[in-house]
């Protein structure tokens, strides 16, 4: 590929050498218009075409002789960053140029990405606020949406206090967008707040970050080229991250690496491995034990690793030895012989990486796949270099700076946790008061303890928001809601598909049920439709990331500033101006952007992310000054494409950092930490983004040490493993000598009279991490990784079936948990479960389903149905099916079947087209999950407000999924149910 | 050309099954059966190899747009049908109306116009009824017109764009393919009726053998006996009810494309077909003017007026006068000497 | 003399269809008229290759050939261009196309059909470069500008690959070296009469 427009130039001779007198670089666009110098009269000529030509005159964007500026910003939909370069004439985006400069995209585009123009333009777009009066929407002015949504909260939080309200966030919201939702919340005085990250990789978070310190993808999308074994389970990153398909498929081409796909479906991922593994949905530990099992048997490990760097290995070993070869064929039905070859290849062609998605994720056993995920990783001695790791590969453009800044039901930003210890942190960080910020928190009239008790539980999250709105508190004497948790009234949704969440029909009920529903999104989304609401409904336009700025957070960890392309469109506002309006309308505006830059309404997002500089110490957000982002974003061409790094030609402000300073970068901007490319790296001094596994569960546990053995990073002066960094530390180091007076005065205030607690994470003048710094150590300390997590639900990762099995006849033998309590919810798994059994649902309902994503459309995909670019690819929503079901069924490809689910209302079904094909396995359906605007076989276009229905509508997936919650997440189950087809 | 005379091939074959009885469930049951495995590797070549031994030769596989033509990656075909528009079409094209127009010049030359040797008797007798010529004429008109612009689609980038432009030439073409479009109704209309009101004349017999064996009197100048149409005319009628019937057919599939064939080999085949037909259509009806007008004396007016002259009738048509004059007669082809039943 | 050829290295096309979409947002190419498509042949069998298609601006063009108005040229870069304007919406270069290239606007009586649209190769039409009505009737023109297609630019794999022909068959047959496979330049024997090692 040429890629670059220069070696275009010298390609191609014969042009070239006609444009030799116009330019002897780089001809932009603009140049070209002004030596062209076309009449702008011009266009009056175009009245005069025939019919027969492709458009009218006014679809022509370009506007000859009009200045073009050239504007970055990310594309809107995936983690992978891609650079979006938007040519703007007259505050008109007019085009799309390849962004080059870009390490991450170089220049290229999914058809997403290479659509998002069309996002700004979108006549499809919601245009003014409204609301539902009488069943019938009406426009009405913002002050008059923003007074009435207000008053209806302040009644609300008075009759049942500040938990009756639920703020549903968005992994598409900026940086600082979440992160003032997250802080709307807390000063609302609720946990109850959530985003898309709770249904795509919350598992993965808790899995990754209880084993090695932190939740995120370990390495990035670009050093997949280093690796010499690649194995992707659960995932088709070809559709859901098409980008990231080039740097894996270089990497390949390259290393001659094996790409082995693990997955139930033959994915257009698996269409370019060396070697493919067919599973049965939902067996992932098996197959993962299956694995190790090999591994352990030959001797393949890597002991020393294990030795210094991995505590609870033996108790995993304990449990594989169960899984043996013919009792994973049982189970996954994939044959032994080709699973030994994917461990040999694992564990000797190193290094190896280990890519999931929401195949891993997306299960009742979500968080325990994900450590058994790990636990291969780390007896391999696969993390914590170039070319390996777990390279989680997330959903949504900034879901991973969604979830680093809280927008989590049990963290404040940063995932400092909800203790007294994290809320004490960022009211210091915000400057209000402790007590005052708890007087926010519980019931009308409760006393501090219980204010404190409601602050620090977690809550509802968004899969079970239909449980919280609809169970009875308590029930026959049993708790259904955690105590102080009334049912939900209002909910306010910001940039999230109604059609997300599994039990779509148990929805509509509950969305009923509520006294407020706020909607802001640039679409009207399902949320606006499936139910029957008459009034205190509303709608409230959001632009697009386009039509603001900010920073997000790729699945690397990279951060990168988007850089505002045009003002919003039509009515919409940013979602900054929309979170102070409502803050102003419930009386704490002041508090809240205390410290804050607002104009004119509109908090200014350099402002916000300088104030997460001087609070995100934990996980290095603090080193990501607006300045420096901006920087990187302006000289993106000096990073290397497999190391990310700036090298010694780039500009002095960016010179050795690593790309979008991949967190942690650490300490304050001045320090120029590089941000850090590949986590736990003890390759490299910890300056340099080297690094250790973190010291998050103590020291020693049962008398044996948690703390690393000989291993340590680059340059350390601790040759061993060391705790987190305090102020005891400190000074039992002596380097607390090295502290500056401000900094040790800042340290002093903080800690009041227990100086020695103050910790790396909570001193807020950044001196405690510098000094660790200088002596190469890292600040959060020197663990093992825990392949024995004890203070989760399984601790060793043990298998469990299904709630809704295809194998009734292993339940007995690998049942899921007891019911139980999570986030504020009773959670009926294993009565379901049994219920399923005993009532022989797998017979009457013989097909697995499963779901996914489609690469023409995102996430509820409202937004991307509406674009007329995408939505002509795919028009109809369909279920895959295997051509010998499809032919036991008389179905032929493309016609119209019905499917149903166990937990569907009895007589409906949903309607969509058959796409009978191989890529599932017999007994198998997959359908996409991006469809809505259809429930039970009703079209519900009508009920959108007119000119804000999406072009293409169809069922959708979650009508037919059902009940399944993960322990430790309450991540839903859409990965493995049950369902039945015919033919319509 | 190798692939259209594979597909015309085809279609002989398709067509001997059909009257055959044979069930073309059998014939593609029997295909399925000896279907080999789809190669694992999708290497270009190998596809098109194993592609070929599965009929169309085209490279199929799945688009998710609604456009079924789009699934067809790679049709091959598209270059024979480029190199049989180029080379054998034209060909065909050339020689068949070219050689009539010289074969007809040459006859001319040689014979001159036939005329009626006994002369005018002056006596008229009724030789078509006023649909009869309306139908002719219908389908003559429409034939005309039809030929012109379809030849225009051929011939008239060579011939007359360099004479007229570009800028014109698309003009008169856009105009002719609509006249071309509509033409077609009343053409298809006309042959129908032709078809209807002339089958119990032109069903073929004894006498035409005869008529045939003497070359329908071309040659030399003795008028082989002929019934109300000789041999030569139920050449013309048979050819334009099957060749019109053809040209409607296949017309009729080009106007809604892949609406009623839906591959692109049959819309091509229909393309092919369409014009071929035309060119030996044009070629015969430009024999069948000349002999209608300038070539045959006396035969214009018969499908002018629908009357002829009693002299005229009995030299060409002998056997139709003597059936017109003594009605009873109803079987030309009776022994010598029988009588017809009530004759008497 | 450069001569512009389109390659998909079908071992790295995944079918996103960005160049779908990145050629629909740079033309405003209307729904219905899909100038590139990907086309997935073996689907959901081992084997399965997905191939982005579009015209592939053919030597000695079938097109043309058939054309009754003669409305096609090739650009002194190889680029098989049209006339809106001459052409009559016969269909006839549908027929000839072997790679399904030419889309019409339904219009009209019948199968009526409007005036031929195919991809340009980003390369606009017989009107002055870049000018409104140009861009009106064939879509941006960024040959003219120094650019090449912007399928090819975006290619998310960069599987689909623009430029000289001689280059772009070089950068393929590297690549095939350096991976140790490749399933040839599909549609290159029929469109260019010519082969590239795979």
């Amino acid at each position: 590929m040429l890629i670059k427009r220069s070696e275009a130039e010298a390609v191609r001779g014969g042009l070239a050498a006609s444009f030799a007198a116009l330019s002897s670089g780089a001809l932009d666009r603009r140049a070209f218009l002004r030596r062209s110098g076309v009449a702008a009269s011009g266009l009056a000529a175009l009245g005069a075409l025939s019919a027969g030509t492709v458009k009218k005159a006014e679809a022509g964007p370009m506007q000859p002789g009009v200045r073009v500026e050239l504007r970055k910003n990310l594309c809107t939909h995936c983690s992978v960053g891609c650079t979006v370069l938007a040519e703007v004439q007259n505050g008109v985006w007019v085009g799309q140029e390849p962004a080059w400069e870009s390490p991450i995209n170089r220049g290229t585009h999914c058809a997403k990405g290479a659509a998002v123009r069309e996002l700004v333009h979108g006549d499809r777009r919601l245009k003014y606020p409204m609301k539902l009066e009488g069943g019938q929407w009406k426009r009405i002015s913002w002050a008059q949406a923003i007074d009435e949504i207000g008053d209806k909260l302040l009644r609300i939080r008075n009759e049942s206090g500040p938990d009756a309200a639920f703020f549903l966030g968005s992994a598409k919201f900026s940086n600082e967008g979440a992160y003032l939702f997250r802080k709307l919340a807390a000063f609302w005085g609720t946990n109850n707040v959530d985003h898309q990250a709770r249904i795509c990789h919350s598992t993965t978070v808790a899995g990754v970050a209880n084993t090695w310190g932190y939740g995120a993808q370990t390495n990035s999308y670009n050093d997949i080229r280093n690796s010499k074994t690649i194995v992707i389970m659960g995932g088709n990153p070809a559709e859901a991250h098409p980008v990231s398909l080039q740097h894996v498929l270089q990497g390949k081409e390259k290393n001659r690496a094996n790409l082995i796909v693990i997955d139930p479906r033959f994915t257009r991922t698996a269409a370019h491995a060396t070697e493919y593994v067919r599973l049965r949905p939902g067996t992932d530990i098996p197959l993962l034990w299956g694995i190790l099992w090999h591994i352990f048997e030959n001797g393949w490990e890597d002991k020393e690793f294990i030795r210094q760097r991995v505590y609870g290995m033996e108790e995993v070993r304990k449990e594989v030895a169960k899984w043996t070869p013919e009792e994973v064929e049982r189970v996954t039905g994939v044959p032994g012989a080709q699973l030994r070859r994917v461990a040999e290849k694992f564990a000797k062609e190193k290094p190896a990486t280990l890519i999931w998605c929401m195949g891993m994720t997306q299960h009742t056993v979500g968080t325990a796949n994900v450590r058994a995920a790990c636990a291969l990783l780390l007896a391999t001695g696969n993390v914590g270099g170039a070319g390996n790791g777990a390279n989680i590969f997330r959903g949504h453009c900034n879901v991973q700076g969604a979830s680093d800044f809280g927008l989590d039901t049990a963290s404040l930003p940063a995932y400092y946790g909800l203790d007294e210890g994290a809320w004490r942190h960022w009211c210091r960080v915000w400057e209000v008061d402790y007590e005052w910020m708890r007087g926010r928190f519980g019931p009308p009239g409760a006393d501090d303890a219980t204010r404190k008790r409601m602050m620090e539980l977690p809550g509802v999250t968004t899969t079970r928001y239909i449980d919280a709105t609809l169970l009875e508190p308590v029930k026959d004497g049993t708790r259904q809601l955690a105590e102080g948790q009334p049912n939900y009234r209002a909910m306010l949704v910001f940039g999230h598909g109604g059609n997300t969440v599994v039990r779509m029909p148990e929805a509509v009920a509950a969305l009923e049920k509520l006294d407020l529903l706020v909607v802001a999104d640039p679409h009207p989304t399902t949320f606006a439709v499936l139910h029957n609401r008459k009034d205190n409904t509303y709608l409230l336009p959001i632009c697009t990331q386009f039509e603001c700025s900010g920073s997000r957070t790729a699945s690397n960890r990279s951060v990168q500033w988007g850089e505002q392309i045009v003002e919003p469109i039509f009515e919409s506002k940013t979602d900054y101006e929309v979170i102070y309006r409502l803050a102003e309308k419930l009386g704490f505006a002041n508090e809240m952007f205390k410290n804050i830059t607002v104009r004119s309404k509109v908090p200014e997002p350099e402002s916000v992310l300088r104030e997460i500089n001087r609070g995100a110490w934990s996980t290095g957000y603090t080193g990501i000054s607006p300045e420096r982002l901006k920087a990187h974003m302006k000289y993106q061409r000096y990073f290397d494409l497999v190391t990310l790094r700036a090298g010694p030609d780039a500009p002095a402000e960016v010179r050795g950092d690593y790309y979008g300073l991949p967190w942690p970068c650490w300490g304050t901007p001045e320090l120029r930490h590089p941000g850090t490319h590949i986590l736990y790296n003890t390759h490299l001094h910890v300056k340099e983004g080297g690094g250790t596994f973190r010291a998050r569960f103590g020291v020693e546990r049962n008398g044996v040490s948690l703390l690393a053995e000989g291993s340590y990073s680059k340059g350390s002066e601790i040759q061993d493993g060391y705790p987190e960094f305090t102020m005891a530390v400190l000074k039992r180091l002596g380097w607390d000598k090295e502290l500056t007076a401000e900094e040790r005065a800042v340290i002093e205030r903080i800690g009041g009279n227990n100086v020695d607690r103050v910790s790396w994470a909570t001193d807020l003048s950044g001196g405690i991490i510098r000094v660790a710094l200088e002596h190469g150590c890292s600040p959060f300390g020197n663990a093992k990784a825990r392949a024995f997590a004890w203070n989760l639900p399984d601790p060793v990762p043990v298998h469990r079936e299904p709630i809704y099995s295809p194998r009734p006849d292993l339940v007995a033998k690998y049942p899921t948990r007891d019911n139980f309590m999570a986030h504020r919810v009773i959670n009926y798994g294993r009565t379901v479960q049994q219920l399923a059994v005993d009532r022989n649902i797998a017979r009457d309902f013989p097909i697995v389903l499963t779901s996914g994503r489609l690469v023409e459309y995102e996430g509820g995909g409202e937004e991307t149905r509406s674009n007329k670019w995408l939505a002509e690819l795919q028009q109809d929503m369909f279920v895959e099916i295997n051509p010998q079901d499809a032919a036991e069924r008389g179905i032929r490809d493309g016609q119209w079947v019905l499917v149903w689910g166990p937990e569907m209302p009895k007589d409906k079904v949903c309607r969509m087209k058959a796409l009978v094909t191989e890529r599932v396995g017999k007994g198998v359906a997959f359908m996409p999950f991006h469809f809505a605007g259809w429930f039970m076989s009703e079209d519900q276009r009508r009920k959108y407000p007119a000119g804000t229905d999406p072009i293409v509508l169809g069922e959708s997936v979650n009508t037919v999924t059902t009940y399944g919650f993960d322990p430790v997440t309450s991540m839903q189950e859409t990965k493995c149910t049950l369902c039945q087809i015919r033919a319509a | 050309m190798n692939g259209f005379t594979l597909k015309l091939r085809a279609v002989l074959a398709a067509l001997v099954i059909c009257l055959g009885a044979a069930t073309l469930d059998v014939s593609t049951a029997v295909a399925q059966s000896a279907q080999p495995a789809a190669p694992a590797a999708a290497h270009e070549e190998v596809l098109f190899r194993y592609l070929q031994t599965q009929g169309s030769g085209n490279l199929v596989g799945r688009v998710s747009i609604p456009d079924h033509k789009a699934a067809t990656l790679i049709q091959p075909g598209g270059r024979e049908f480029q190199e049989t528009w180029r080379g054998p079409m034209k060909w065909i094209a050339a020689v068949a109306i070219i050689g009539m127009i010289v074969l007809v010049g040459i006859f001319y030359a040689v014979k001159g116009p036939i005329r009626t040797t006994s002369g005018y008797a002056g006596r008229l007798i009724k030789r078509f009824r006023g649909i009869d010529v309306f139908a002719h004429w219908l389908t003559a008109v429409s034939f005309v017109v039809l030929a012109i612009t379809g030849l225009n689609i051929t011939f008239g980038r060579y011939l007359l764009l360099p004479l007229i432009g570009a800028e014109a030439f698309t003009s008169w073409s856009e105009a002719a393919k609509v006249a071309h479009n509509f033409m077609g109704f009343p053409f298809t209309l006309g042959v129908l009726l032709m078809f209807v009101l002339f089958l119990k004349d032109n069903i073929f017999d004894k006498t035409d053998l005869r008529w045939f064996a003497q070359g329908g009197g071309m040659i030399g100048h003795a008028h082989p006996p002929a019934r109300k149409f000789n041999g030569g005319q139920k050449i013309v009628y048979w050819a334009t009810v099957f060749g019109g019937g053809a040209l409607a057919v296949t017309g009729f599939i080009l106007m809604f494309p892949f609406q009623i064939v839906t591959s692109i080999d049959g819309m091509q085949l229909a393309l092919q077909l369409h014009g071929i037909i035309a060119f030996l259509m044009i070629a015969l009806i430009i024999g069948h003017i000349y002999l209608g007008s300038i070539g045959m004396e006396g035969a214009f007016r018969a499908m002018w007026s629908g009357k002829v002259d009693l002299n005229w009738a009995k030299e060409h048509h002998p056997l139709w006068v003597e059936e017109i004059m003594n009605p009873t007669r109803k079987d030309s082809s009776l022994p010598a000497g029988a009588k017809g039943a009530g004759a008497d | 003399m450069a001569r512009m050829k389109f390659l998909c290295d079908a071992d790295r096309c995944i079918e996103c269809n960005a160049c779908v979409t990145a050629c629909k947002n740079e033309h405003e190419v209307p729904w219905g008229i899909n100038r590139r498509r990907v086309v997935t042949i073996n689907d959901g069998k081992p084997g399965e290759r997905s191939i982005s298609m579009a015209c592939m601006h053919c030597t000695d063009a079938p097109c043309a050939a058939v054309c009754p108005v003669d409305c096609f040229y090739t650009t002194a870069d190889g680029v098989v261009l049209h006339s809106k304007d001459l052409c009559i919406g016969c269909g006839y270069c549908f027929y000839a196309c072997p790679f399904g290239a030419p889309q019409y606007p339904r219009l009209g009586n019948f199968g009526s059909r409007g005036k031929m649209d195919k991809c340009t190769y980003c390369a606009g039409g017989p009107e002055a470069d870049n000018t409104p009505a140009e861009y009106a009737k064939y879509g941006a023109n960024r040959l003219a500008e120094g650019k090449l297609p912007l399928c090819a630019e975006m290619c998310s794999t960069k599987a689909l690959l623009a430029g000289d022909g001689d280059i772009i068959a070089q950068i393929y047959a590297e690549r095939v070296s350096t991976r140790g496979y490749g399933s040839g330049a599909w549609g290159w024997r029929t469109a260019y009469k010519d082969m590239v090692a795979g």
